[in-house]
């Protein structure tokens, strides 16, 4: 088993986390569920790799997220810190205080009411608990219930104020840790410097490690950290400082981190210092961040409303919507990583293309470009195989996810890594592993734009929309998320009540088209902290940022950017040995149909070779593969003569 | 959780307003914490929004769980935990005494006295009582073995004001020995090699002293012993567990034997580590019954812990980073980095070793070890709340007795410092000092006796006549305290009442420098965090 420890830093962050964990929980439940869709419960995705198996000092059985969730004090609304999980029936009684005699005085805060969602979430569990003990037969669903879902629904959609409010999953003990800034405003932890003071009070950050560490040792294997921070504040430097921490202790275990930022971010600054402390902030928190994990993706457009989707309808200004779009395709993302297979090279009915997180990293940032910071892009829903609509392929509905990057990605050296899961073959039917394998093949040969390398994983659960999920979606979607020909204009948002799950695609790409990203920032960390008179210096002092460390993180980016910009030219290829060509190997397909290796095989190897000529680089496949297939013969030597000879000249 | 947002008026204000502000800003931090002060003081129950509970009788921890937004206050605030963080007690003395020194300096000021003249006489005045400080402190002398008794009178002193008298007495013992456990003569005290270990127990209240460790941990494997006596420990910070390498991560195989292979190597040294443990342990371990434990900051996979089972070996996996150098403390041999050379000399000793589960929750008592330098605060508690409000008590007394070793002298206290700095002041002082300044000096002079008043005013006494009787006494040439209960006079020294030396010269120190600056503003300073911590 290969685990992996989420953590989630950050408001922003903590509201993806919402979003993600629910859809786990929702997984759960529908495996248990007495009629539910079989195809929630052959998913081949193993639990384990997110939750962990506990008890309660009671004796009580426990199954919860492997997650440390960090926000400021004040930021769980109504859920109390220790989770609803372990909430100890003790015998005494919390306000009896046992270690002082004299007075006493008390000071309640004014006391967070559970909203109408919460609120039922707490009488369903009473009432199952009950119901249990008597006739388990009686939970159907009454028209009752109907109306009081539609109820739960609209009360989120017109007032979520914390991640919690929509939040069904329970929580570990350990899980939510709340920073304590004495006296600072949350408005007010709005900048890198601000961060890092609030971590220097007392022993938090210890804390925080204490946390992470008790969920290491539980396990065995530790595949890799998915970290989620929302950068736009004062959280990315305790992200920074957590990472280093991570990196010292845990040097092997790989870290998968999302920078994300909301909409609001982007609110337009109201001055010109404003300004120069918000561009500063940028480049301080990707410089630090990016330097203490091995992959980056950067998430957060400043609008979800338009080019994302033509059937998605997100209101920017409702963090409880756009977290869960980018909640939705790192979920996506997270799939290859827990499939229920031996290894990349094994399929099954249900999934094909397993990685783990090592693995994602060294396929997009192991390369000889070496470049760790990628593109997230996503098609939700993903369009159905057949294209009935004229949405175009699946690779056309990807739309990046992370901001600042250019619209063509035009990079002949460009690697990427991409997830569907649930696609629809055509109208509400689900598509084989192979057929989508078969589609996505095509589609990589026939277009215009291929990836020097891609690894395509691809499983059959589609993802499930789970009540407490925003209505995002136009009229336009089904049932399945597929998409109805009838779009009956002006009718309302889609979300839980009418739509059980969609199919998803997502990617990770390592792409030039990110150098803009970069660019600005290094840009701006020149122009107003490095350069003579910078009007920013002074700040990035007040930071904790000498001269030397600002001169380094720009040295950084710099060298981001040369990686980037680095061409495999064909001298230095050619003092390469066939085995080392080999080594870089192309994974069009990891698993591979007979059909699809034939077809490539018998017509295809011309274009292959005109391929490595032309674009001075190669393609070979991937060889365990072939040699489960038995392949490994003469025709395939030829192949790659060919292309050492391609190299050669 | 708020319990008061101080005025949050940060406006920029003319002068005489401003100095108003900081007055009033003063008073009103000061009026909030001076219950907390004393063995009498009041414990405070917080509750947040979430029905989350935190219980304090700290002027500190109350203070961090405030909100204020009054930058006057929050730099008073900042002052106050500053002296905490250096000196580990005297918050709430910290703040009654900012606050103290801006009423009394308010009367003056009102009258129409130019506040420079008052900051002048809290110049003179505080000089001479750092110098009255020096006379009147009791000398402690720290020999190879300290004088336990004086320690212990320090830290019940301290615990005292944080639990109630039985269970503060019950820790006194405690952190003397803890303090004493890891002291090593002529090296500056490091209590971090005391670690504070806490169970939630449903029906109990305990804490005990382990000489030795408390891991927070268990080992992984259902074949180890739970139990086991005369040890042989091995702390190590060395990968027992399968770790692909970078190009095994890849795909990069010319075919899959090669990739088997690969990783049969890779694990193999794996083993090769394993093996050499086992070696070791064999050596040691033969001919009598001797046990072995392996204590690893670093992870132990499954095929790994297989191994150590089968050789009889107890192994815990990603220890503490900070257990790394408390186990070496506590059991002797070193800490290792690397399996190669492992000799025998490397490792400690410790003459039992048992693992106690809670629920999920897991503990190794790592115990009789030889001659520690490192030890265990074990704390049981029914909830969070109790066992952080023990753990800040005991976190207390710890430095208490820390800085009594360090200070090597401790001052009487149930105010009878500040009763005896008064009058020294009044009575010799003032009439050194030429014109106005005399009233500042005066002004300083009655702000000391906030301690001893509030220290009665949480008795429930009245305030005017425990202070008459307390000067009245000292005039008559004695030394005296507050007792609590009476209201009466006391000799602190008779009771044991003791306070740290350098705590009572911080407050001295930092009080009248924070006041100095609050009465000679300008204009208020605008809210916010680019203001430095005073140090
Ligand atoms: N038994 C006692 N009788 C009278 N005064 C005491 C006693 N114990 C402690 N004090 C006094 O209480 C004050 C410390 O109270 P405490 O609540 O710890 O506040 P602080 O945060 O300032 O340390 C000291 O002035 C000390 O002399
Ligand atoms: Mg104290």
């Amino acid at each position: 088993m290969r685990e992996i420890v989420t953590i989630q830093v950050g408001n922003f962050a903590n509201y993806i986390g919402s979003h993600f964990w629910n859809f786990q929980d929702e997984l759960l439940g529908l495996v248990e569920e007495p009629h539910g869709d079989p195809i929630f419960k052959n998913s081949s995705l193993d639990m384990d790799v997110l939750y962990r198996a506990g008890e309660t000092q009671q004796g009580l059985l426990t199954y919860s997220p492997r997650l440390i969730s960090v926000g400021f004090q004040g930021s769980l609304g109504s859920l109390s810190s220790s989770g609803s999980l372990f909430d100890n029936i003790s015998t005494y009684d919390p306000t009896d205080i046992v270690t002082w005699t004299g007075n006493v005085s008390r000071c309640a805060a004014e006391p967070h009411k559970k909203n109408l969602f919460l609120q039922s979430l707490c009488e369903e569990d009473q009432q199952k608990s009950a119901l249990y003990a008597n006739d388990p037969d009686k939970e159907k669903t009454s028209p009752q219930k109907q109306i009081q879902d539609k109820d739960l629904v609209e009360c989120l959609e017109s007032g979520v104020q914390f991640w919690t409010d929509f939040s069904k999953v329970q929580y570990h003990p350990r899980s939510l840790y709340e920073l304590h800034g004495s006296w600072t405003d949350v408005q007010k932890l709005d900048n890198y410097g601000i961060g890092k003071d609030v971590l220097s009070e007392g022993l938090q950050i210890e804390e925080m490690n204490e946390r992470l560490r008790f969920f290491v040792e539980e396990c065995d294997h530790v595949q890799g950290i998915q970290f989620i921070v929302d950068d736009s504040g004062g959280f990315s430097s305790v992200a920074a400082e957590y990472l280093e921490n991570i990196a010292d202790e845990y040097t092997n275990t790989p870290v998968l981190l999302y920078a994300a930022r909301d909409p609001g971010a982007y609110a337009f600054p109201v001055s010109q210092k404003e300004s120069i402390t918000r561009v500063l902030h940028d480049a301080v928190s990707f410089s630090r961040l990016s330097s203490f994990c091995k992959l980056m993706v950067p998430v957060g457009l400043p609008s979800l409303r338009s080019k994302l989707s033509s059937v998605l309808n997100v209101d920017d200004q409702k963090l409880f919507h756009s977290s869960a779009v980018y909640a939705a395709s790192i979920h996506s993302i997270s799939i290859p990583l827990r499939m229920e297979l031996p290894g990349p090279t094994a399929t099954s009915a249900y999934v094909s293309g397993a990685v783990d997180v090592g693995e994602i990293v060294h396929i997009l940032a192991g390369q000889e470009r070496q470049n760790m910071v990628t593109i997230l892009d996503t098609a939700m829903p993903a369009p159905s195989l057949t294209d009935e609509h004229n949405q175009g392929s699946i690779h056309r509905n990807l739309h990046p996810l992370t901001p600042e990057v250019e619209e063509d990605d035009d990079d002949l050296h460009a690697v990427e890594s991409l997830i569907i899961h649930g696609a629809l073959h055509s109208g509400d039917h689900r598509a084989s592993i192979s057929q989508v394998k078969d589609a996505i093949n095509a589609s990589y040969l026939g277009g215009s734009q291929k990836p020097k390398l891609a690894y395509l994983s691809i499983a059959l659960c589609p993802l499930p929309i789970p009540l407490p999920f925003p209505s995002i979606f136009g009229s336009c979607v089904g049932r399945h998320g597929e998409l109805l020909g009838n779009q009956s204009e002006g009718a309302h948002s889609r979300g839980s009540l009418e739509i059980d799950s969609i199919p998803m695609a997502a990617r990770l790409r390592s792409s030039k088209a990110v150098m803009p990203l970069i660019e600005r920032r290094l840009g701006n960390l020149r122009k107003h902290g490095t350069a003579r008179g910078a009007p920013g210096a002074e700040l990035l002092r007040s930071w904790g940022f000498g001269k030397d460390e600002v001169e380094d993180m720009g040295e950084f980016l710099s060298r981001l950017l040369m990686s980037l910009n680095l061409q495999m030219t064909l001298e230095q290829s050619q003092s390469k040995s066939a085995s080392e060509i080999l080594a870089h190997l192309v994974i069009l397909d990891s698993s591979g149909s007979e059909h699809c290796l034939q077809s490539w095989h018998s017509n295809q190897i011309y274009d292959l070779y005109c391929y490595v000529i032309l674009i001075n680089s190669f393609m070979v496949i991937s060889l365990s593969f072939l040699l489960e297939l038995g392949l490994w013969n003469h025709e395939l030597k030829s192949i790659i003569c060919l292309c050492t000879d391609a190299f050669k000249g | 959780m708020s319990i008061r947002v101080l005025n949050p008026n940060a406006e920029v204000l003319n002068k005489s307003a401003a100095l108003h502000m900081n007055i009033n800003a003063a008073k009103g931090l000061q009026d909030v914490l001076k219950t907390n002060l004393g063995p009498k003081g009041t414990i405070k129950m917080l509750v947040g929004g979430a029905g989350d509970i935190k219980l304090t009788k700290d002027g500190n921890t109350l203070l961090k769980e405030m909100q204020i937004q009054n930058p006057t206050a929050i730099m008073i605030a900042r002052t106050a935990v500053a002296q905490d963080d250096t000196s580990g007690d005297g918050t709430t003395s910290t703040v009654l005494f900012i606050g103290e020194l801006m009423k009394q300096s308010e009367r003056y000021i009102d009258e129409g006295m130019h506040p420079r003249v008052l900051v002048d006489g809290f110049e003179i005045a505080k000089k001479a009582t750092l110098e009255f400080l020096e006379k009147f402190k009791t000398p402690v002398v720290m020999g190879e073995m300290p004088d336990k008794e004086i320690l212990k009178m320090v830290a019940r002193t301290t615990l005292r004001t944080k639990l109630y008298e039985a269970l503060a007495d019950q820790l006194t013992d405690i952190v003397v020995n803890a303090v004493l456990c890891i002291r090593k003569p002529d090296e500056p005290i490091d209590l971090f090699m005391v670690e504070i270990m806490h169970m939630r127990h449903k029906f109990d209240v305990d804490t005990r002293l382990v000489e030795g460790l408390v891991l927070d941990h268990g080992s992984r494997h259902p074949d180890m012993k739970r139990r086991a006596e005369n040890c042989y420990i091995l702390t190590c910070n060395v990968s027992l567990e399968y770790e692909k390498s970078e190009i095994n991560a890849g795909f990069f195989y010319s075919n899959a034997e090669q990739r088997e292979k690969m990783i049969a190597a890779e694990r193999r040294q794996v083993d090769e580590r394993v093996k050499k443990i086992i070696e070791l342990k064999n050596k040691v371990c033969t001919g009598n019954d001797n046990n072995f434990i392996v204590i690893n900051q670093k992870g132990i996979d499954p095929p790994s812990l297989d191994l150590l089972a089968r050789a009889g070996i107890i192994a815990l996996r990603r220890a503490k980073r900070r257990n790394m150098e408390r186990l070496v403390l506590a059991c002797g041999g070193e800490a290792v980095n690397s399996v190669e050379n492992l000799t025998e000399d490397c490792l400690g000793w410790a003459g039992l070793v048992y693992e106690h589960i809670l629920g999920e929750e897991k503990y190794t008592f790592v115990e009789n070890v030889k001659n520690p330098h490192s030890c265990t605060i074990l704390i049981k508690g029914p909830n969070d709340h109790t066992i952080a409000q023990i753990k800040d008590a005991v976190r207390d007394g710890l430095r208490s007795v820390k800085n009594t070793i360090e200070d090597e002298a401790v001052m009487m206290g149930a105010g009878a410092f500040e009763v005896a700095a008064r009058q020294h002041l009044v009575n010799n002082v003032k009439k050194t000092v030429q014109g106005r300044a005399q009233l500042g000096v005066e002004a300083f002079a009655d702000a000391l006796l906030v301690v001893p008043k509030t220290l009665a005013e949480n008795s429930g006494l009245d305030t005017q006549d425990v202070i008459i009787a307390l000067t009245g006494e000292h005039d008559r040439g004695n030394i005296v305290g507050l007792n609590h209960h009476t209201g009466e006079p006391i000799d602190p020294q008779m009771e044991g009442i003791f306070d740290n030396y350098s705590v009572k010269r911080q407050i001295i120190n930092s009080g009248p420098v924070i006041a100095s600056q609050l009465l000679l503003v300008d204009e208020v300073i605008r809210a916010g965090r680019n203001m430095r911590k005073p140090s």
